[in-house]
């Protein structure tokens, strides 16, 4: 499955720029994302959506209108409309139940996103949401790697998307799940405190078979608070797919966070690799959210169409020049963990 | 491909706590619609809802579980999984291997907790026991914890059609050689959150809702969770097979967020994409089970895209008159029900259905009756209107 085209909105410029630039560090614990102006979305529509859905379809949008009708809309989110959600939970609460208006609860359904892009598309095919928390972008990669094997010559919208808003980031936030000093950004990888940074976005692929561009080999995942048996599994995939295993993986991007508690899963992991892998990592200019991994897709891509790999991702430049397989590896809260590999040809 | 059977079901719903209950109380044709008397809302004495009588700490207590986070959307689907399982006889291991999965649906999750959820999110008291588990996943992250999953684990958010598409996906990754056994299904408790939603849309029935009569005004919601085991054939053994999974299908009707377009374009293609995928032709359908919701809108679209199928609309029926909307379970439950149907051959009786919507429309089957069916259709459609079988 390949990649044919991508848009990602991020904390970074990153919407329809010809190159990365990461250049947008802020100190705080959000990193919110850097929105462009939606000029494809007609206002009196933009000002209803939430965030969530603004940020999906805005991503999506530029990808249908370019090229392709896709076969279906296949969209990874943790959270979906979670502003919209609690502003209609709130409604519930602070009107005892009173009349209410319906938009924030159609809003705040997850497949929003999903819907919302397919009817400004008019798109009569494959329609899903994955809402599996941390894996809910891993899902949606399944989905779609099944949905090319039954259909070669399909195209599929493939996203993950996810919003911070006030409400979800004070669960976050209680739940321990934000740090609660404010580090620069860079800094993250040196604390050791739980939690990391807040982060969202909305990343979108045309994927289909066409091979001259980056191929998504295989996405596993695995349940576990077990490093161990989360290498076990990582190896097991990485053997299966590559000749010569650990020592064909050009580049890991890794899903690293600032999260002193988590911390040895990424340690353990790249103490599977050689010397000639360099070590990316990307949280510190996304931010932390369940569907982040769709970033590391997203910069896979970007790694092997460019050849290099952005200076302020780059960990470790291992001794390779030329990249051709990229391993993604990224857990969530220690207990979800999904593998991606991308390669060229 | 290889062949995906069902062998084992398990469904909690108001007509019962198991599997067998439901059969009995479907055949007989009793209502599990009723006023609230658990679960409390300023709506409880005006609508009718589907409301299980079993409490929380009941099923808390029935299950064995202790935890103070676990919602009741989680418990009924603990409840409803442990039917299936008991009846296909996997082996802990089994469920443990690397080759099964888990694929639930729902689409209220930690939602149904509505005033802790307030309390939290506005971050206005000490966080609740709950603080971890309002999100989708939540649930069958317990699932997979209590019965140590290794598979692909996922859950499915297409609102009404939610827990089909689970169905739906778990047959595509054995199909596809991903999985060699899915546990799918689906969960949704009441909620004020989805009540006052769909009150608000104006589609709530203040009576026992009447899927397809022409006095139909609207859905109840109901709560409840079904599971099923899915098996690669040459994996069942000696086990019994309930029955297979042939077709399916997703499609999206692009017409309304909250409503299905006049021709329902989108129930259309999926029942005639269904139909395709298994191989079938229309007349090979013996049974529809229907979205079949009440409302006035979903009903007669329904009825218009079976028409433009069906040369002759097979005979069908609503579950929902007996159990009402069930939201992310509801396509889990029915997909029960259809194997209930398929293993002892006979069909349930669609309630209160009085007068057709309109001339020579079609009527639900209102009679139990016995059988002879090789193949059922189960429809669920969601909003932002996709249709699933």
């Amino acid at each position: 499955m390949n990649i044919i085209q991508s848009t990602c909105i991020s904390a970074q410029n990153t919407f329809l720029t010809p190159e990365p630039a990461f250049g947008h560090l802020p100190a705080g614990s959000k990193l919110e994302a850097k929105e462009p102006p939606y000029e494809n979305i007609p206002r009196s529509l933009l000002r209803r959506m939430g965030k969530a859905v603004r940020m999906g379809v805005g991503a999506a949008l530029p990808l249908i209108e370019k090229n392709i009708t896709p076969n279906g809309i296949i969209i990874g989110t943790g959270n979906g409309g979670m502003e919209d959600c609690i502003r209609f939970l709130n409604q519930i609460i602070d009107y005892d139940e009173g009349t209410l208006t319906p938009t924030n609860f159609v809003q705040s359904t997850a497949n929003a996103i999903a819907a919302q892009a397919g009817l400004m598309s008019g798109n009569l095919g494959y329609n899903i949401t994955h809402v599996h928390r941390g894996l809910a972008f891993e899902n949606a990669v399944i989905d779609a790697l099944m949905l090319l094997k039954e259909n070669p010559k399909a195209n599929y919208l493939l996203g993950g998307i996810d919003e911070i808003s006030t409400y979800n980031f004070n669960i976050d936030q209680l739940g321990g799940w934000v740090k609660e000093e404010f580090p620069a950004t860079q800094d993250i990888y040196e604390t050791t405190s739980n939690g990391s940074l807040a982060g969202e976005g909305a990343v979108v692929f045309v994927v289909g078979n066409a091979p001259d561009k980056p191929d998504i080999k295989a996405c596993q995942t695995l349940h576990s608070t077990h490093s161990q048996e989360v290498m076990q599994s990582l190896g097991a995939m990485v053997e299966l797919h590559l000749p010569g295993g650990f020592a064909d993986v050009d580049v890991l991007i890794s899903g690293e966070n600032g999260d002193g508690r988590f911390k040895h899963f990424y340690t353990d992991c790249e103490a599977l690799l050689t010397n000639n892998t360099a070590i990316a990592r990307f949280k510190h200019l996304s931010g932390e959210f369940p569907s982040a991994s769709a970033f590391g897709l997203w910069l896979s891509g970007e790694i092997l169409k460019h050849q290099t790999i952005p200076v302020n991702a780059l960990k470790n430049p291992g001794s390779t020049s030329t990249f051709k397989n990229v391993l993604i590896y990224n857990n969530f809260r220690g207990q979800q963990h999904g593998f991606m590999l991308v390669g060229l040809g | 491909m290889p062949s995906v059977m069902i062998t084992g079901i398990g469904a909690i719903s108001p007509l019962g706590n198991t599997v067998d209950e439901h059969r009995e109380a479907f055949a007989q044709g009793k209502s599990g619609l009723s006023r609230l008397e658990m679960f409390t809302t300023r709506y409880a004495d005006l609508l009718y809802f589907g409301e299980i009588k079993t409490s929380s700490d009941a099923l808390r207590s029935i299950l064995g579980v202790s935890e103070k986070n676990v919602t009741r959307n989680s418990l009924l689907a603990l409840h409803a999984m442990q039917e299936a399982l008991q009846m296909s006889g996997l082996e802990p291991q089994q469920i443990a291997a690397s080759g099964t999965a888990l694929i639930g649906a729902n689409t209220t999750a930690g939602i149904c907790l509505t005033d802790e959820l307030y309390h939290d999110a506005n971050r206005d008291t000490n966080p609740s026991a709950y603080i971890n588990d309002y999100d989708a996943g939540s649930i069958n992250i317990f699932l997979q914890r209590i019965f140590n999953i290794k598979g692909v684990v996922n859950t499915i958010n297409t609102a009404c059609s939610s827990s089909a598409n689970a169905i739906a996906y778990g047959t595509r990754l054995i199909k596809s050689g991903m999985a060699d056994r899915a546990i799918v299904g689906g969960v949704d408790s009441l909620a004020k959150f989805t009540i006052n939603g769909f009150n608000a849309l104006g589609i709530l029935s203040s009576e026992k809702c009447r899927p397809f009569d022409k006095n139909r005004n609207g859905l109840n919601l109901g709560e409840g969770a079904a599971f099923l085991i899915l098996e690669r054939e040459d994996l069942t053994g000696n086990k019994k097979i309930l029955a297979e999974v042939t077709g399916y299908a997703n499609t999206n009707d692009a017409y309304h967020p909250s409503s299905l377009s006049p021709q329902g374009n989108g129930p259309y293609l999926a029942m005639k994409t269904a139909l395709e995928t298994a191989g079938l032709k229309p007349y090979d359908i013996g049974y529809i089970n229907t979205h079949g919701t009440g409302t006035e809108n979903n009903d007669e679209v329904e009825a218009i895209a079976m028409g433009r199928l069906f040369e002759k609309i097979p005979a069908f029926g609503s579950s929902k008159s007996s159990i009402g909307h069930t939201l992310g379970a509801a396509g889990a439950i029915e997909a029960v029900v259809s194997v209930l149907n398929l293993m002892y051959q006979e069909i349930f009786p669609s309630l209160n259905f009085d007068t057709p919507m309109y001339e020579q429309a079609p009527a639900p089957a209102t009679h139990h009756q016995k059988v002879e069916i090789a193949h059922i259709m189960s429809n669920s459609f969601g909003f932002g209107a996709i249709a699933v079988h």
